[in-house]
């Protein structure tokens, strides 16, 4: 030890007095120190042991002695009872389960320095022998190794070899410290990995270890190190991850589902976050069926027209939208050393605007896999309302022709200010807004879409439109021309150009039905608000067509 | 098991037939298969039953005598039985109308006539899908509600099941057992036949076809091929209790939204549009889907539209074990193993490959589909 037991036993004398301690207890000195590893800077870490059944805090005391730091921890001989018992069943339901904490507890117990009252510290040590401990440990590691290397094949399988070797780098240190462990140095923090490896002393592998211990270190260029890595991590002892292109599958992420409106695909994740594909990404993601070898995925993948599938399959396992699995062993679960599983990766939301079109979610290229910026119910009930409000436009526009052609000006007057209000609808459905204003409002909170030619142009002509009175042939005539431009306007900038005209024609009238389906599909699955009661008639009542219901 | 039974099993070769035979032989019973031209017993899973492990007897349930030599059937019929389990049966849909006759009901009046010249109990498998187009609860006790039968084949399975009730009151004693749509192994979703929803399923997920006339709140009744198995095993075993009783062997309802969801997991598949029957119209159908929907679906379009729900009180007090508590979980363990195998999933295939698959020979073709109906049993066996 870099300290005396003098020196130790002195300072203890200054501890005890400054925290509760109970009577007759065991003082050990756990961690680094005792290890035979630290430095100047390191702490000093106390364990009073209680002979009792008592539930003493977990929290450990923080005092500051002789300028070092003295972190105080009490357990009783309960407790450590329950940590040793913990450890063995966890172990011997999935070893690479048992919690890093708890280990690294019982570790630093086991080798431990006694300072007060040995016997007590002999019989919690012997609660649990070092070589049990040792093969947990062993068996600990070489789980999270075998893991590691295992995503790391994938991704080499999926074209991304600077990852692949970055997982390579960490697989490769959690199998040195299986190696170590099994060799009695189970020491959990990799931070004294060289001092364990030099009192292992010299040999081979801990050498080879030492070439292969940072990918940058190493001299060698990724796709070389990761398979250097590999067969140094099967040579430490960490079996089942040795490459096996027919062992590594996808598999279902819980939770995630497609929906396709048109030609453009979503996928769903939780019911929470829309990701929509570009073409090429929508092809990649299309060739994705579970169970089968992730090699043979990306070949189908190239084959249907999305070359260079495997970044892109790279990229819906890293936002969780797909996983991959060791055959016959379930999903591979990686984990950088002493980390818990880094879980999905969320990207930043699209910019792409407007958020929705009658086809789908904007998307900002063929490859893209775009996170939709608003939540999954918000963005489908947006949807459905712009949906819904091209079908309005073209109901509204039909009384409006119909009341010109009879001179019912009033009528016609109405039937325009519902022209704009439901195409006003549609823009602000658009760019998210969701729920939409009351109608009465819906000109004056076009302030809520950001600045642009196109809004701006749609914001100036819309005050303009909501002020149109038709008292004659010629100002009907007119307002139906400035009607039908500002439709026009509005369905380019939310991509509703190709919007049947729901009304001229049975044909139109399927189209809008086939297009509003699509988008009630994906809102019953997520319960998402139907825009009004006519939308949900869609659903369960027919959905013939309003006008003519009654002929 | 307390004593060796000799029992009969029409239809043996069949989905169905063939598990309750296994399950059967496997208790220690003597069983005499009866088969139409298959010259193995083979299990759901593909295996083979041993051929010694069964009395295989080729016959035609829908002949007098179910097809038999006069001395074989008069060696059955003279105490060479405990029970007859008759699970042949037709359940192709689309047949013509005396195919059902034939196999279905003439098929149940030749059994009949064994179990009563013998004086044997009868295990009658028919469907649950007698309940025809019924809404609600559907109980075991009920048949003749004044309902309207879907299909020809539904109305074959309802005069058969009718015949059954009439023997009954003349002293034929008889148990039914009604399964719904039968499917796959309920734990590997492993089924031997990809017949009936499997075939809706493939058109649907490949985007063959894009709209179904259905109702989101439409239930569809799976149940696993083994469970119906061991209920008709079962009810053959404890023939006394169940004289005189009808049990629904019957899974968990999925609404075509649980299907719709559990579709939409899997990302080569195409979700279909579920359109309100009345504004659903077959002739604005793409040329080719439109083939698909008019040799196909329209076979099916009944059961995309009802909302039943079957009791299954006897069942429940009658068996142990319990249909499969999830039925998205089971839907789920059913689409792995079509994609383990091939059948789903695959790179999208060539619209000529799947109809060449249903016995289509192109989208204007005449002939009718090989697709299968909801029912315990399979063409196999002693049918035709």
């Amino acid at each position: 030890m870099i300290l005396s037991e003098d020196y130790l036993q002195n300072l203890l004398d200054k501890t005890i007095p400054q925290i509760h301690s109970v009577a007759n207890c065991a003082v050990v000195l756990e961690g680094s120190i005792a290890e035979g590893f630290g430095n100047s800077s390191s702490d000093i870490d106390f364990l009073l042991i209680a002979d009792s059944d008592a539930d003493l805090p977990t929290m450990p005391s923080l005092l500051f002695l002789d300028g070092r730091r003295v972190e105080v921890r009490t357990r009783s001989v309960r407790q450590l009872a329950e940590q040793f018992s913990a450890i063995t069943t966890d172990a011997r339901d999935h070893v690479g389960a048992v919690p890093e904490d708890l280990l690294n507890r019982c570790q630093r117990l086991l080798r431990s320095f006694p300072l007060r009252n040995p016997d007590l510290v002999a019989k919690v040590k012997g609660l649990m022998s070092f070589d049990d401990f040792q093969d947990t440990m062993r068996e600990w590691w070489a789980h999270h190794a075998r893991q590691s290397i295992r995503y790391a094949l994938a991704l080499r399988e999926l074209g991304q070899e600077e990852e692949a070797a970055a997982w390579t780098e960490a697989g490769l240190l959690q199998a040195v410290k299986s190696w170590a462990a099994g060799r009695g140095e189970t020491y959990l923090e990799p931070k004294w990995l060289p001092m364990q490896l030099d009192r292992l002393g010299d040999l081979s592998l801990c050498d080879r270890y030492r070439t292969l211990a940072s990918v940058e270190a190493s001299g060698l260029d990724p796709a070389e190190y990761s398979t250097a890595g590999v067969r140094l991590t099967a040579d430490l002892g960490v079996a089942g991850a040795e490459p096996d292109a027919e062992r590594i599958t996808v598999a279902r992420a819980t939770g995630v589902t497609t929906w396709q409106t048109g030609d453009r695909v979503h996928v769903v994740r939780d019911k929470q976050d829309v990701f929509v594909l570009g073409d090429r990404a929508a092809r990649a993601w299309r060739s994705v069926v579970f169970g089968r070898p992730l090699g043979s995925v990306v070949a189908v993948a190239d084959a249907s027209g999305a070359p260079q599938a495997g970044p892109q399959i790279a990229q819906f396992l890293r936002f969780g939208l797909v996983k991959v699995a060791w055959k016959g062993e379930g999903p591979i679960v990686p984990a950088m050393p002493l980390a818990a599983p880094s879980g999905p990766v969320t990207p930043p939301p699209s910019v792409a605007r407007p958020i929705v079109t009658v086809g789908g979610a904007a998307v900002g290229g063929e490859e893209g896999i775009d996170l939709v910026p608003m939540p999954a119910r918000r963005f489908s009930a947006a949807a459905m309302t712009l949906v819904w409000s091209n079908v309005l436009v073209e109901n509204a526009r039909e009384d409006l022709t119909g009341a010109l052609d009879r001179e019912q000006w009033s009528v016609a007057e109405l039937s325009a200010r519902r022209i704009l209000r439901a195409a006003l609808r549609g823009v602000l459905s658009a760019y998210g807004v969701n729920p939409l204003p009351p109608d009465s409002e819906v000109v004056r909170r076009l302030s809520l879409l950001p600045a642009g030619a196109d809004t701006d142009e749609i914001r100036a002509k819309a005050r303009h439109l909501a002020t149109l009175t038709i008292a004659s042939t010629a100002q009907g005539s007119a307002a139906l021309t400035a009607l039908d431009d500002f439709v026009a306007l509005v369905r380019h900038t939310i991509g509703a150009h190709s919007f049947p005209s729901s009304f001229d024609s049975s044909d139109g009238w399927r189209q809008t039905l086939e297009i509003g389906y699509d988008w009630l599909r994906l809102g019953a699955h997520l319960d998402a608000d139907l825009p009004i009661d006519e939308a949900s008639d869609l659903l369960s009542s027919g959905g013939a067509q309003p006008h003519l219901a009654t002929t | 098991m307390t004593e060796r039974l000799r029992i009969l099993v029409t239809g043996a070769a069949g989905l169905v037939g063939a598990e309750v035979t296994a399950r059967l032989v496997a208790a220690g019973h003597q069983v005499t298969a009866l088969v139409h031209n298959q010259p193995v017993v083979v299990r759901n899973d593909g295996t083979p039953l041993e051929p010694d492990a069964v009395t295989r007897l080729s016959g035609d349930v829908t002949k007098p005598r179910l097809g038999l030599p006069e001395a074989a059937y008069q060696a059955l019929a003279a105490d060479g039985l405990d029970r007859i389990v008759h699970c042949a049966a037709i359940t192709d849909f689309g047949l013509p109308d005396e195919v059902y006759q034939a196999v279905n009901v003439d098929g149940t009046v030749h059994v009949l006539e064994l179990a009563r010249a013998a004086g044997v109990p009868l295990v009658h498998v028919g469907t649950a899908y007698v309940c025809g187009e019924r809404d609600g609860l559907i109980r075991e006790t009920e048949l003749d509600e004044g309902q309207r039968l879907a299909n020809a084949y539904e109305d074959s399975k309802f005069r058969a099941e009718t015949l059954v009730h009439k023997a009954q009151a003349d002293g034929v004693r008889a148990a039914i057992v009604r399964p719904s749509i039968v499917v796959g192994d309920e734990r590997t979703g492993v089924v031997r036949d990809y017949k009936n929803i499997y075939v809706v399923l493939k058109l649907a997920t490949e985007g063959k076809v894009r709209s179904i006339p259905g109702q989101y709140e439409a239930r569809l009744d799976l149940v696993p091929v083994d469970y119906v198995a061991d209920i008709i095993t079962e009810v053959t075993h404890r023939f006394e209790e169940a004289a005189g009783r009808t049990f629904h062997a019957v899974g968990t309802p999925l609404t075509l939204r649980d299907f719709s969801d559990v579709m939409a997991e899997y990302p080569p598949f195409h979700v279909p549009r579920f359109v309100p029957p009345t504004s659903f119209d077959a002739q604005r159908l793409p040329r080719r889907e439109r083939a698909y929907y008019e040799r196909v679906m329209t076979l099916y379009e009944s059961y995309f539209r009802r909302r039943m729900r079957f009791d299954d009180s006897h069942t429940a007090g009658l068996a142990t074990r319990r249909p499969p508590a999830d039925g998205q979980d089971f839907l789920r363990a059913l689409i792995d193993h079509c994609l383990e195998t091939g059948y789903l999933g695959a790179p999208p295939a060539d619209a000529t490959e799947v109809l060449a698959r249903l016995n289509i020979t192109g989208p204007d073709a005449t002939s009718a589909a090989n697709a299968t109906g909801p029912t315990a049993s399979d063409v196999n066996g002693a049918g035709r």
